[in-house]
Protein backbone atom coordinates (compact mmCIF):
# COMPACT_ATOMS: atom_id res chain seq x y z
CA UNK A 1 0.00 0.00 0.00
CA UNK A 2 2.77 2.38 0.98
CA UNK A 3 4.81 1.24 -2.01
CA UNK A 4 1.91 2.18 -4.27
CA UNK A 5 1.79 5.64 -2.76
CA UNK A 6 5.50 6.12 -3.30
CA UNK A 7 5.14 5.11 -6.94
CA UNK A 8 2.25 7.52 -7.32
CA UNK A 9 4.25 10.31 -5.68
CA UNK A 10 7.24 9.69 -7.95
CA UNK A 11 5.05 9.63 -11.07
CA UNK A 12 3.40 12.87 -9.95
CA UNK A 13 6.80 14.42 -9.30
CA UNK A 14 7.94 13.46 -12.80
CA UNK A 15 4.77 14.93 -14.30
CA UNK A 16 5.14 18.16 -12.34
CA UNK A 17 8.79 18.39 -13.38
CA UNK A 18 7.86 17.99 -17.02
CA UNK A 19 5.16 20.63 -16.63
CA UNK A 20 7.68 23.01 -15.09
CA UNK A 21 10.02 22.55 -18.01
CA UNK A 22 7.19 23.26 -20.44
CA UNK A 23 5.82 26.35 -18.76
CA UNK A 24 7.31 29.82 -18.90
CA UNK A 25 7.18 32.94 -21.06
CA UNK A 26 7.79 30.63 -24.01
CA UNK A 27 5.55 27.61 -23.65
CA UNK A 28 7.05 24.38 -24.96
CA UNK A 29 5.22 21.14 -25.64
CA UNK A 30 6.33 17.97 -23.84
CA UNK A 31 7.41 16.64 -27.25
CA UNK A 32 9.74 19.60 -27.70
CA UNK A 33 11.17 19.06 -24.22
CA UNK A 34 11.88 15.41 -25.02
CA UNK A 35 13.50 16.36 -28.32
CA UNK A 36 15.93 18.68 -26.55
CA UNK A 37 16.86 16.05 -23.98
CA UNK A 38 17.19 13.08 -26.29
CA UNK A 39 19.18 14.61 -29.08
CA UNK A 40 18.09 16.77 -31.97
CA UNK A 41 16.53 20.03 -30.87
CA UNK A 42 18.96 22.77 -29.96
CA UNK A 43 19.07 26.51 -30.49
CA UNK A 44 16.70 28.73 -28.58
CA UNK A 45 14.64 25.97 -27.03
CA UNK A 46 17.75 24.11 -25.92
CA UNK A 47 19.15 27.31 -24.45
CA UNK A 48 15.99 28.07 -22.50
CA UNK A 49 15.56 24.52 -21.29
CA UNK A 50 19.09 23.53 -20.39
CA UNK A 51 20.39 26.98 -19.54
CA UNK A 52 17.51 28.36 -17.48
CA UNK A 53 14.61 26.04 -16.77
CA UNK A 54 16.42 22.84 -15.86
CA UNK A 55 18.77 24.33 -13.24
CA UNK A 56 15.88 26.29 -11.85
CA UNK A 57 13.72 23.19 -11.64
CA UNK A 58 16.51 21.32 -9.89
CA UNK A 59 16.90 24.19 -7.46
CA UNK A 60 13.17 24.22 -6.73
CA UNK A 61 13.18 20.45 -6.15
CA UNK A 62 16.15 20.60 -3.79
CA UNK A 63 14.98 23.62 -1.83
CA UNK A 64 11.42 22.28 -1.52
CA UNK A 65 12.62 18.88 -0.37
CA UNK A 66 15.00 20.17 2.26
CA UNK A 67 12.61 22.77 3.70
CA UNK A 68 9.96 20.07 4.07
CA UNK A 69 12.30 17.61 5.73
CA UNK A 70 13.47 20.40 8.01
CA UNK A 71 9.82 20.95 8.95
CA UNK A 72 9.43 17.25 9.76
CA UNK A 73 12.50 17.40 11.99
CA UNK A 74 11.35 20.45 13.92
CA UNK A 75 7.80 19.20 14.35
CA UNK A 76 9.28 16.07 15.93
CA UNK A 77 11.93 17.76 18.05
CA UNK A 78 9.63 20.50 19.30
CA UNK A 79 6.61 18.18 19.57
CA UNK A 80 4.61 20.98 18.05
CA UNK A 81 2.52 20.52 14.91
CA UNK A 82 2.77 24.25 14.20
CA UNK A 83 6.56 24.22 14.21
CA UNK A 84 8.30 25.01 10.97
CA UNK A 85 11.96 25.49 10.03
CA UNK A 86 11.75 29.22 10.62
CA UNK A 87 10.80 28.85 14.26
CA UNK A 88 14.50 28.62 15.06
CA UNK A 89 15.15 32.12 13.80
CA UNK A 90 16.71 30.84 10.57
CA UNK A 91 14.68 33.19 8.39
CA UNK A 92 15.00 36.22 10.65
CA UNK A 93 18.75 35.77 10.93
CA UNK A 94 19.08 35.31 7.19
CA UNK A 95 17.00 38.40 6.43
CA UNK A 96 19.04 40.48 8.83
CA UNK A 97 22.31 39.19 7.36
CA UNK A 98 21.14 39.87 3.81
CA UNK A 99 19.94 43.38 4.67
CA UNK A 100 23.23 44.07 6.40
CA UNK A 101 25.14 42.89 3.34
CA UNK A 102 23.02 45.13 1.14
CA UNK A 103 24.52 48.13 2.97
CA UNK A 104 27.91 47.23 1.53
CA UNK A 105 27.43 45.33 -1.70
CA UNK A 106 24.78 44.48 -4.24
CA UNK A 107 26.25 41.22 -5.55
CA UNK A 108 24.72 37.84 -4.82
CA UNK A 109 27.35 35.72 -3.13
CA UNK A 110 28.39 38.05 -0.32
CA UNK A 111 24.69 38.51 0.44
CA UNK A 112 24.13 34.74 0.47
CA UNK A 113 27.06 34.24 2.79
CA UNK A 114 25.88 37.04 5.07
CA UNK A 115 22.41 35.51 5.11
CA UNK A 116 23.84 32.12 5.98
CA UNK A 117 25.96 33.56 8.80
CA UNK A 118 22.92 35.45 10.05
CA UNK A 119 20.95 32.19 10.12
CA UNK A 120 23.72 30.42 11.96
CA UNK A 121 23.97 33.18 14.56
CA UNK A 122 20.22 33.09 15.16
CA UNK A 123 20.09 29.29 15.37
CA UNK A 124 23.09 29.25 17.68
CA UNK A 125 21.40 31.75 19.98
CA UNK A 126 18.21 29.69 20.19
CA UNK A 127 20.28 26.55 20.66
CA UNK A 128 22.35 28.00 23.49
CA UNK A 129 19.31 29.41 25.26
CA UNK A 130 17.49 26.10 25.14
CA UNK A 131 20.62 24.25 26.20
CA UNK A 132 21.03 26.58 29.14
CA UNK A 133 17.40 26.27 30.06
CA UNK A 134 17.43 22.51 29.73
CA UNK A 135 15.75 22.08 26.36
CA UNK A 136 12.12 22.64 27.15
CA UNK A 137 10.59 22.63 23.69
CA UNK A 138 8.40 25.54 24.74
CA UNK A 139 11.39 27.61 25.71
CA UNK A 140 12.96 26.79 22.37
CA UNK A 141 9.88 27.93 20.47
CA UNK A 142 9.51 31.07 22.55
CA UNK A 143 13.15 32.09 22.30
CA UNK A 144 12.94 31.57 18.53
CA UNK A 145 9.85 33.76 18.35
CA UNK A 146 11.41 36.47 20.51
CA UNK A 147 14.59 36.43 18.46
CA UNK A 148 12.63 36.60 15.19
CA UNK A 149 10.84 39.72 16.40
CA UNK A 150 14.11 41.37 17.34
CA UNK A 151 15.65 40.46 14.01
CA UNK A 152 12.72 41.75 11.99
CA UNK A 153 12.96 45.03 13.88
CA UNK A 154 16.61 45.05 12.88
CA UNK A 155 15.68 44.42 9.24
CA UNK A 156 13.18 47.29 9.31
CA UNK A 157 15.83 49.53 10.85
CA UNK A 158 18.23 48.64 8.03
CA UNK A 159 15.49 49.23 5.46
CA UNK A 160 15.06 52.75 6.77
CA UNK A 161 18.75 53.38 6.09
CA UNK A 162 19.05 51.56 2.75
CA UNK A 163 18.30 53.10 -0.63
CA UNK A 164 14.98 52.05 -2.05
CA UNK A 165 16.29 49.89 -4.93
CA UNK A 166 18.34 47.89 -2.46
CA UNK A 167 15.33 47.51 -0.20
CA UNK A 168 13.43 46.22 -3.21
CA UNK A 169 16.13 43.70 -4.01
CA UNK A 170 16.31 42.41 -0.46
CA UNK A 171 12.53 42.28 -0.32
CA UNK A 172 12.38 40.19 -3.51
CA UNK A 173 14.90 37.80 -2.00
CA UNK A 174 12.92 37.70 1.21
CA UNK A 175 9.91 36.50 -0.75
CA UNK A 176 11.83 33.52 -2.07
CA UNK A 177 13.57 33.79 -5.40
CA UNK A 178 14.72 30.83 -7.43
CA UNK A 179 16.12 32.83 -10.34
CA UNK A 180 19.68 32.54 -9.02
CA UNK A 181 19.85 28.87 -10.03
CA UNK A 182 23.07 27.88 -11.81
CA UNK A 183 24.33 24.34 -12.33
CA UNK A 184 27.43 24.65 -10.17
CA UNK A 185 25.49 26.14 -7.30
CA UNK A 186 22.65 23.65 -7.58
CA UNK A 187 25.03 20.70 -7.74
CA UNK A 188 26.97 21.68 -4.63
CA UNK A 189 23.89 22.64 -2.67
CA UNK A 190 22.05 19.54 -3.87
CA UNK A 191 24.80 17.17 -2.80
CA UNK A 192 25.05 18.75 0.64
CA UNK A 193 21.30 18.80 1.25
CA UNK A 194 20.78 15.28 -0.10
CA UNK A 195 23.40 14.06 2.37
CA UNK A 196 21.58 15.84 5.20
CA UNK A 197 18.25 14.33 4.18
CA UNK A 198 19.92 10.92 4.15
CA UNK A 199 21.22 11.57 7.64
CA UNK A 200 17.71 12.53 8.75
CA UNK A 201 16.37 9.18 7.55
CA UNK A 202 18.97 7.44 9.73
CA UNK A 203 17.39 9.17 12.71
CA UNK A 204 13.86 8.00 11.93
CA UNK A 205 13.38 5.88 15.06
CA UNK A 206 14.76 8.56 17.32
CA UNK A 207 12.30 11.05 15.83
CA UNK A 208 9.41 8.62 16.34
CA UNK A 209 10.37 8.34 19.98
CA UNK A 210 11.09 12.02 20.59
CA UNK A 211 7.58 12.85 19.33
CA UNK A 212 6.25 11.23 22.50
CA UNK A 213 8.07 13.50 24.90
CA UNK A 214 11.45 13.87 26.51
CA UNK A 215 10.94 11.67 29.52
CA UNK A 216 9.66 8.90 27.27
CA UNK A 217 12.60 9.33 24.91
CA UNK A 218 15.06 9.25 27.78
CA UNK A 219 13.60 6.00 29.12
CA UNK A 220 14.19 4.37 25.74
CA UNK A 221 17.77 5.48 25.47
CA UNK A 222 17.32 8.43 23.09
CA UNK A 223 19.63 11.07 24.48
CA UNK A 224 19.79 14.83 24.40
CA UNK A 225 22.72 14.42 22.08
CA UNK A 226 20.37 12.86 19.53
CA UNK A 227 17.95 15.74 19.99
CA UNK A 228 20.65 18.35 19.51
CA UNK A 229 22.05 16.52 16.48
CA UNK A 230 18.58 16.58 14.95
CA UNK A 231 18.23 20.25 15.81
CA UNK A 232 21.37 21.09 13.84
CA UNK A 233 20.47 18.86 10.91
CA UNK A 234 17.08 20.55 10.71
CA UNK A 235 18.61 24.00 11.03
CA UNK A 236 21.11 23.33 8.23
CA UNK A 237 18.36 21.93 6.03
CA UNK A 238 16.65 25.32 6.35
CA UNK A 239 19.61 27.69 6.51
CA UNK A 240 21.28 26.63 3.26
CA UNK A 241 18.18 26.95 1.06
CA UNK A 242 17.21 30.22 2.73
CA UNK A 243 20.66 31.72 2.14
CA UNK A 244 20.50 30.83 -1.55
CA UNK A 245 16.84 31.09 -2.45
CA UNK A 246 15.37 33.33 0.21
CA UNK A 247 12.59 32.85 2.68
CA UNK A 248 10.13 30.48 1.07
CA UNK A 249 7.37 30.13 3.58
CA UNK A 250 4.82 27.52 4.37
CA UNK A 251 6.43 24.58 2.55
CA UNK A 252 8.11 23.47 5.76
CA UNK A 253 4.86 23.73 7.69
CA UNK A 254 2.33 22.27 5.25
CA UNK A 255 4.19 19.47 3.53
CA UNK A 256 4.96 17.49 6.71
CA UNK A 257 1.24 17.48 7.51
CA UNK A 258 0.32 16.34 4.02
CA UNK A 259 2.98 13.64 4.17
CA UNK A 260 1.63 12.50 7.52
CA UNK A 261 -1.87 12.37 6.06
CA UNK A 262 -0.85 10.09 3.20
CA UNK A 263 2.02 8.12 4.71
CA UNK A 264 1.24 8.00 8.44
CA UNK A 265 3.21 9.31 11.40
CA UNK A 266 6.28 7.04 11.23
CA UNK A 267 9.36 9.00 10.30
CA UNK A 268 10.80 6.18 8.20
CA UNK A 269 8.12 7.13 5.66
CA UNK A 270 7.54 10.71 6.72
CA UNK A 271 11.02 11.92 5.78
CA UNK A 272 11.17 10.53 2.23
CA UNK A 273 7.55 11.35 1.47
CA UNK A 274 7.94 14.91 2.77
CA UNK A 275 11.02 15.30 0.58
CA UNK A 276 9.06 14.15 -2.49
CA UNK A 277 6.07 16.32 -1.61
CA UNK A 278 8.14 19.41 -0.88
CA UNK A 279 10.05 19.06 -4.13
CA UNK A 280 6.80 18.73 -6.02
CA UNK A 281 5.07 21.63 -4.28
CA UNK A 282 7.86 24.14 -4.74
CA UNK A 283 8.48 23.22 -8.39
CA UNK A 284 4.78 23.69 -9.04
CA UNK A 285 4.69 26.98 -7.16
CA UNK A 286 7.64 28.28 -9.13
CA UNK A 287 6.07 27.27 -12.44
CA UNK A 288 2.83 29.01 -11.48
CA UNK A 289 4.73 32.11 -10.40
CA UNK A 290 6.59 32.27 -13.69
CA UNK A 291 3.52 31.92 -15.87
CA UNK A 292 0.77 33.68 -13.95
CA UNK A 293 1.43 37.25 -14.99
CA UNK A 294 4.13 37.52 -17.66
CA UNK A 295 6.43 39.34 -18.09
CA UNK A 296 6.54 39.59 -14.31
CA UNK A 297 7.75 36.74 -12.18
CA UNK A 298 5.90 36.26 -8.96
CA UNK A 299 8.38 34.96 -6.36
CA UNK A 300 7.80 31.33 -5.44
CA UNK A 301 7.50 32.24 -1.76
CA UNK A 302 4.45 34.39 -2.49
CA UNK A 303 2.77 31.51 -4.31
CA UNK A 304 3.56 28.91 -1.63
CA UNK A 305 2.36 31.25 1.10
CA UNK A 306 -0.90 32.08 -0.65
CA UNK A 307 -1.94 28.78 -2.19
CA UNK A 308 -0.33 26.78 0.57
CA UNK A 309 -2.44 28.69 3.06
CA UNK A 310 -5.65 28.15 1.14
CA UNK A 311 -4.93 24.48 0.66
CA UNK A 312 -4.06 24.06 4.31
CA UNK A 313 -7.30 25.71 5.41
CA UNK A 314 -9.33 23.48 3.10
CA UNK A 315 -7.69 20.36 4.49
CA UNK A 316 -8.18 21.65 8.01
CA UNK A 317 -11.88 22.34 7.52
CA UNK A 318 -12.62 19.11 5.67
CA UNK A 319 -10.78 16.88 8.05
CA UNK A 320 -11.53 18.81 11.21
CA UNK A 321 -7.89 18.75 12.23
CA UNK A 322 -4.62 17.82 10.61
CA UNK B 1 18.73 -10.62 47.19
CA UNK B 2 20.86 -7.97 45.58
CA UNK B 3 19.76 -4.35 45.32
CA UNK B 4 18.73 -3.53 41.76
CA UNK B 5 17.93 0.13 42.41
CA UNK B 6 19.61 2.24 45.00
CA UNK B 7 19.47 5.90 45.96
CA UNK B 8 22.32 7.11 48.17
CA UNK B 9 22.08 10.48 49.87
CA UNK B 10 19.84 11.66 47.04
CA UNK B 11 19.07 15.37 46.84
CA UNK B 12 17.13 16.47 43.78
CA UNK B 13 14.82 19.16 42.52
CA UNK B 14 14.22 21.62 39.72
CA UNK B 15 16.40 24.70 39.53
CA UNK B 16 16.57 26.32 42.94
CA UNK B 17 13.71 24.24 44.30
CA UNK B 18 14.80 21.16 46.23
CA UNK B 19 12.15 18.45 46.33
CA UNK B 20 14.10 15.52 47.73
CA UNK B 21 16.80 15.92 50.34
CA UNK B 22 19.15 13.25 51.60
CA UNK B 23 17.05 10.26 50.65
CA UNK B 24 18.38 6.71 50.98
CA UNK B 25 16.49 3.85 49.43
CA UNK B 26 17.24 0.40 48.18
CA UNK B 27 14.99 -1.83 46.10
CA UNK B 28 15.94 -5.49 45.88
CA UNK B 29 15.74 -7.46 42.67
CA UNK B 30 12.31 -9.07 42.31
CA UNK B 31 10.48 -6.73 44.66
CA UNK B 32 7.11 -5.12 43.97
CA UNK B 33 7.38 -1.73 45.65
CA UNK B 34 4.69 0.95 45.76
CA UNK B 35 5.55 4.59 46.36
CA UNK B 36 2.81 6.48 48.14
CA UNK B 37 2.59 9.92 49.64
CA UNK B 38 0.83 13.25 49.33
CA UNK B 39 1.04 15.48 46.26
CA UNK B 40 4.38 17.26 46.16
CA UNK B 41 6.08 14.74 48.42
CA UNK B 42 8.69 13.96 45.75
CA UNK B 43 7.36 10.69 44.32
CA UNK B 44 7.59 11.78 40.69
CA UNK B 45 10.94 13.45 41.26
CA UNK B 46 12.27 10.27 42.81
CA UNK B 47 11.00 8.27 39.84
CA UNK B 48 12.67 10.67 37.41
CA UNK B 49 15.95 10.20 39.27
CA UNK B 50 15.59 6.43 39.45
CA UNK B 51 15.09 6.21 35.69
CA UNK B 52 18.08 8.45 35.09
CA UNK B 53 16.00 11.18 33.45
CA UNK B 54 16.72 13.77 36.13
CA UNK B 55 20.30 14.16 37.32
CA UNK B 56 20.55 14.33 41.12
CA UNK B 57 21.81 17.52 42.72
CA UNK B 58 23.71 15.48 45.25
CA UNK B 59 24.10 11.79 45.92
CA UNK B 60 23.89 8.96 43.51
CA UNK B 61 21.54 6.48 41.88
CA UNK B 62 22.80 2.98 41.29
CA UNK B 63 21.28 0.42 38.99
CA UNK B 64 22.46 -3.13 39.52
CA UNK B 65 25.31 -1.86 41.65
CA UNK B 66 26.62 0.63 39.09
CA UNK B 67 26.10 4.41 38.98
CA UNK B 68 23.29 5.17 36.57
CA UNK B 69 25.12 8.12 35.00
CA UNK B 70 27.89 5.77 33.89
CA UNK B 71 25.49 3.74 31.76
CA UNK B 72 25.09 4.39 28.07
CA UNK B 73 21.40 5.25 27.87
CA UNK B 74 20.63 2.46 25.41
CA UNK B 75 22.31 -0.15 27.59
CA UNK B 76 20.29 1.02 30.55
CA UNK B 77 17.08 0.97 28.50
CA UNK B 78 17.59 -2.72 27.76
CA UNK B 79 17.23 -3.48 31.47
CA UNK B 80 15.15 -0.67 32.90
CA UNK B 81 11.85 0.49 31.44
CA UNK B 82 9.74 3.42 32.52
CA UNK B 83 6.16 4.50 31.99
CA UNK B 84 6.09 8.27 32.54
CA UNK B 85 3.10 9.98 34.07
CA UNK B 86 2.56 12.51 31.31
CA UNK B 87 2.70 11.91 27.61
CA UNK B 88 1.89 14.40 24.87
CA UNK B 89 -1.37 13.96 22.97
CA UNK B 90 -0.71 10.67 21.17
CA UNK B 91 0.08 10.68 17.48
CA UNK B 92 -1.91 8.37 15.21
CA UNK B 93 0.72 5.62 15.37
CA UNK B 94 -0.55 2.09 14.89
CA UNK B 95 -0.50 0.37 18.28
CA UNK B 96 1.81 -2.25 16.77
CA UNK B 97 4.32 0.39 15.66
CA UNK B 98 4.09 2.16 18.99
CA UNK B 99 4.80 -0.98 21.00
CA UNK B 100 7.71 -1.70 18.66
CA UNK B 101 9.28 1.60 19.76
CA UNK B 102 10.05 -0.35 22.93
CA UNK B 103 12.48 -2.41 20.88
CA UNK B 104 14.56 0.66 19.99
CA UNK B 105 17.35 -0.02 22.52
CA UNK B 106 17.70 -3.54 21.13
CA UNK B 107 17.73 -2.69 17.43
CA UNK B 108 20.35 -1.43 15.01
CA UNK B 109 19.76 1.39 12.55
CA UNK B 110 19.04 -0.60 9.42
CA UNK B 111 17.94 -3.83 10.98
CA UNK B 112 14.45 -4.96 10.11
CA UNK B 113 12.47 -6.35 13.04
CA UNK B 114 14.05 -9.65 14.06
CA UNK B 115 12.19 -12.75 15.22
CA UNK B 116 13.30 -11.72 18.69
CA UNK B 117 11.64 -8.29 18.32
CA UNK B 118 8.43 -9.81 17.00
CA UNK B 119 8.37 -12.29 19.85
CA UNK B 120 8.77 -9.44 22.35
CA UNK B 121 5.89 -7.61 20.68
CA UNK B 122 3.71 -10.71 20.74
CA UNK B 123 4.36 -11.54 24.37
CA UNK B 124 3.94 -7.90 25.50
CA UNK B 125 0.60 -7.77 23.69
CA UNK B 126 -0.45 -11.12 25.10
CA UNK B 127 0.44 -10.26 28.68
CA UNK B 128 -1.46 -6.97 28.49
CA UNK B 129 -4.34 -8.36 26.46
CA UNK B 130 -3.79 -5.79 23.73
CA UNK B 131 -3.55 -8.21 20.77
CA UNK B 132 -6.85 -6.99 19.39
CA UNK B 133 -5.70 -3.38 19.46
CA UNK B 134 -2.52 -3.90 17.43
CA UNK B 135 -3.91 -2.65 14.13
CA UNK B 136 -5.73 0.31 15.64
CA UNK B 137 -4.45 3.83 15.98
CA UNK B 138 -3.09 4.98 19.30
CA UNK B 139 -5.01 8.24 19.08
CA UNK B 140 -8.34 6.41 18.80
CA UNK B 141 -8.04 4.35 21.98
CA UNK B 142 -9.86 4.98 25.24
CA UNK B 143 -7.89 6.11 28.28
CA UNK B 144 -7.78 2.61 29.75
CA UNK B 145 -6.74 0.95 26.49
CA UNK B 146 -4.11 3.58 25.94
CA UNK B 147 -2.55 3.08 29.37
CA UNK B 148 -2.45 -0.66 28.76
CA UNK B 149 -0.69 -0.04 25.43
CA UNK B 150 1.81 2.26 27.17
CA UNK B 151 2.51 -0.60 29.56
CA UNK B 152 2.86 -3.06 26.67
CA UNK B 153 5.36 -0.70 25.06
CA UNK B 154 7.48 -0.78 28.23
CA UNK B 155 7.22 -4.58 28.41
CA UNK B 156 8.48 -4.86 24.83
CA UNK B 157 11.75 -3.49 26.17
CA UNK B 158 12.04 -6.84 27.99
CA UNK B 159 13.26 -5.08 31.13
CA UNK B 160 14.47 -6.56 34.40
CA UNK B 161 12.93 -3.64 36.20
CA UNK B 162 9.98 -1.41 35.36
CA UNK B 163 9.19 1.92 36.97
CA UNK B 164 5.74 3.46 36.59
CA UNK B 165 4.58 6.92 37.60
CA UNK B 166 0.90 6.83 38.52
CA UNK B 167 -0.10 4.25 35.93
CA UNK B 168 -3.70 4.03 37.10
CA UNK B 169 -4.62 7.40 38.63
CA UNK B 170 -7.10 8.50 35.99
CA UNK B 171 -8.61 5.09 35.33
CA UNK B 172 -11.81 3.52 36.57
CA UNK B 173 -11.56 0.68 39.06
CA UNK B 174 -11.87 -2.11 36.47
CA UNK B 175 -9.13 -0.73 34.25
CA UNK B 176 -6.96 0.04 37.26
CA UNK B 177 -7.26 -3.53 38.51
CA UNK B 178 -6.48 -4.88 35.05
CA UNK B 179 -3.27 -2.85 34.89
CA UNK B 180 -2.32 -3.86 38.44
CA UNK B 181 -2.98 -7.52 37.59
CA UNK B 182 -0.55 -7.26 34.68
CA UNK B 183 2.05 -5.78 37.01
CA UNK B 184 1.45 -8.59 39.48
CA UNK B 185 1.88 -11.17 36.73
CA UNK B 186 5.08 -9.45 35.61
CA UNK B 187 6.33 -9.48 39.18
CA UNK B 188 5.55 -13.17 39.53
CA UNK B 189 7.72 -13.80 36.48
CA UNK B 190 10.67 -12.25 38.29
CA UNK B 191 10.67 -8.61 37.23
CA UNK B 192 11.21 -5.81 39.72
CA UNK B 193 8.25 -3.41 39.76
CA UNK B 194 8.30 0.07 41.27
CA UNK B 195 5.08 2.05 40.93
CA UNK B 196 3.92 5.40 42.20
CA UNK B 197 0.33 4.88 43.30
CA UNK B 198 -2.16 7.43 44.50
CA UNK B 199 -4.54 4.79 45.70
CA UNK B 200 -3.28 3.44 49.04
CA UNK B 201 -5.58 0.45 48.76
CA UNK B 202 -4.17 -0.65 45.41
CA UNK B 203 -0.69 -0.26 46.87
CA UNK B 204 -1.65 -2.35 49.87
CA UNK B 205 -3.31 -5.08 47.81
CA UNK B 206 -0.62 -5.53 45.18
CA UNK B 207 2.75 -4.44 46.53
CA UNK B 208 5.00 -6.50 48.75
CA UNK B 209 6.53 -3.32 50.06
CA UNK B 210 5.07 0.14 50.56
CA UNK B 211 7.37 3.13 50.69
CA UNK B 212 5.75 6.32 51.98
CA UNK B 213 7.31 9.63 51.05
CA UNK B 214 6.65 12.92 52.78
CA UNK B 215 8.39 16.21 52.13
CA UNK B 216 11.14 14.55 50.13
CA UNK B 217 12.05 11.94 52.76
CA UNK B 218 11.10 8.36 53.45
CA UNK B 219 8.36 8.62 56.06
CA UNK B 220 7.65 4.91 56.42
CA UNK B 221 8.87 1.82 54.65
CA UNK B 222 7.77 -1.78 55.10
CA UNK B 223 5.15 -4.38 54.27
CA UNK B 224 1.60 -3.15 53.59
CA UNK B 225 0.56 -4.27 57.08
CA UNK B 226 3.37 -2.24 58.64
CA UNK B 227 2.88 0.94 56.61
CA UNK B 228 -0.86 1.04 55.93
CA UNK B 229 -1.65 1.63 59.55
CA UNK B 230 -3.91 4.44 60.64
CA UNK B 231 -1.34 6.44 62.61
CA UNK B 232 1.12 6.32 59.75
CA UNK B 233 -1.41 7.13 57.04
CA UNK B 234 -2.92 9.96 59.11
CA UNK B 235 0.51 11.42 59.76
CA UNK B 236 1.57 10.92 56.14
CA UNK B 237 -1.38 12.76 54.66
CA UNK B 238 -2.30 14.95 57.65
CA UNK B 239 -5.82 13.63 57.52
CA UNK B 240 -8.10 11.37 59.47
CA UNK B 241 -8.81 7.87 58.29
CA UNK B 242 -9.82 4.42 59.28
CA UNK B 243 -7.85 1.28 58.43
CA UNK B 244 -9.46 -2.16 58.29
CA UNK B 245 -8.50 -5.53 56.96
CA UNK B 246 -9.75 -6.76 53.62
CA UNK B 247 -11.34 -10.09 54.60
CA UNK B 248 -10.47 -11.68 51.27
CA UNK B 249 -6.81 -10.76 50.99
CA UNK B 250 -6.00 -10.03 54.59
CA UNK B 251 -4.37 -6.77 53.52
CA UNK B 252 -5.21 -3.47 55.20
CA UNK B 253 -7.40 -0.94 53.42
CA UNK B 254 -8.02 2.70 54.16
CA UNK B 255 -11.23 4.65 54.51
CA UNK B 256 -11.29 8.42 54.56
CA UNK B 257 -13.22 10.09 57.37
CA UNK B 258 -15.16 13.15 56.14
CA UNK B 259 -14.37 16.46 57.85
CA UNK B 260 -17.85 16.83 59.34
CA UNK B 261 -17.52 13.58 61.29
CA UNK B 262 -14.04 14.03 62.62
CA UNK B 263 -14.83 15.55 66.00
CA UNK B 264 -17.48 13.03 66.98
CA UNK B 265 -15.16 10.31 68.18
CA UNK B 266 -16.20 6.72 68.58
CA UNK B 267 -17.26 6.56 72.20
Amino acid sequence: MTAGRYILAIVLLAAVSLLCLCLGTVVLSPAEVFTVFFGGGSGTEGGILLGIRLPRLLMALTVGASLSVSGVVFQAVLKNPLADPYITGVSGGAAFGAALAALITSSFFPAAIAAFLGSLAAVLTVYLISRLRGLGSTSMVLSGVALSFMLSSGVLLLFSILRSEEVHRVLLWLMGDLSVARYGLVARMGAFLAALIGLTILYHRQMDIISFGEEFASSLGVTRRDVFALFWIGAMLAAVPVALAGVIGFVGLVVPHLARFFFGPRHAHLVPSAALGGAMLLALADAVGRTMAPPYEIPAGVITGFFGGIFFLIVLIRRGGV
Amino acid sequence: MMAILEARGLTAGYGAKTVISGLDLSVREGEFAALIGPNGSGKSTLVKCLTGYLAPGEGEILFSGRAIREYARRDLARELAAVPQFMPEPLPFLVRDFIMLGRYPHRRIFEAATAWDLEALRSAAELTGTEKLLERKLSELSGGERQMVFLARALAQAPRCIILDEPVSHLDIAHAVRIMDVLAELHSRGATVVAVLHDINLASEYAGRVIALKEGRVYADGTPTQVVEYRIIEGLFDTVCLVKENPISGRPFTYPVPGRLRNRGLS
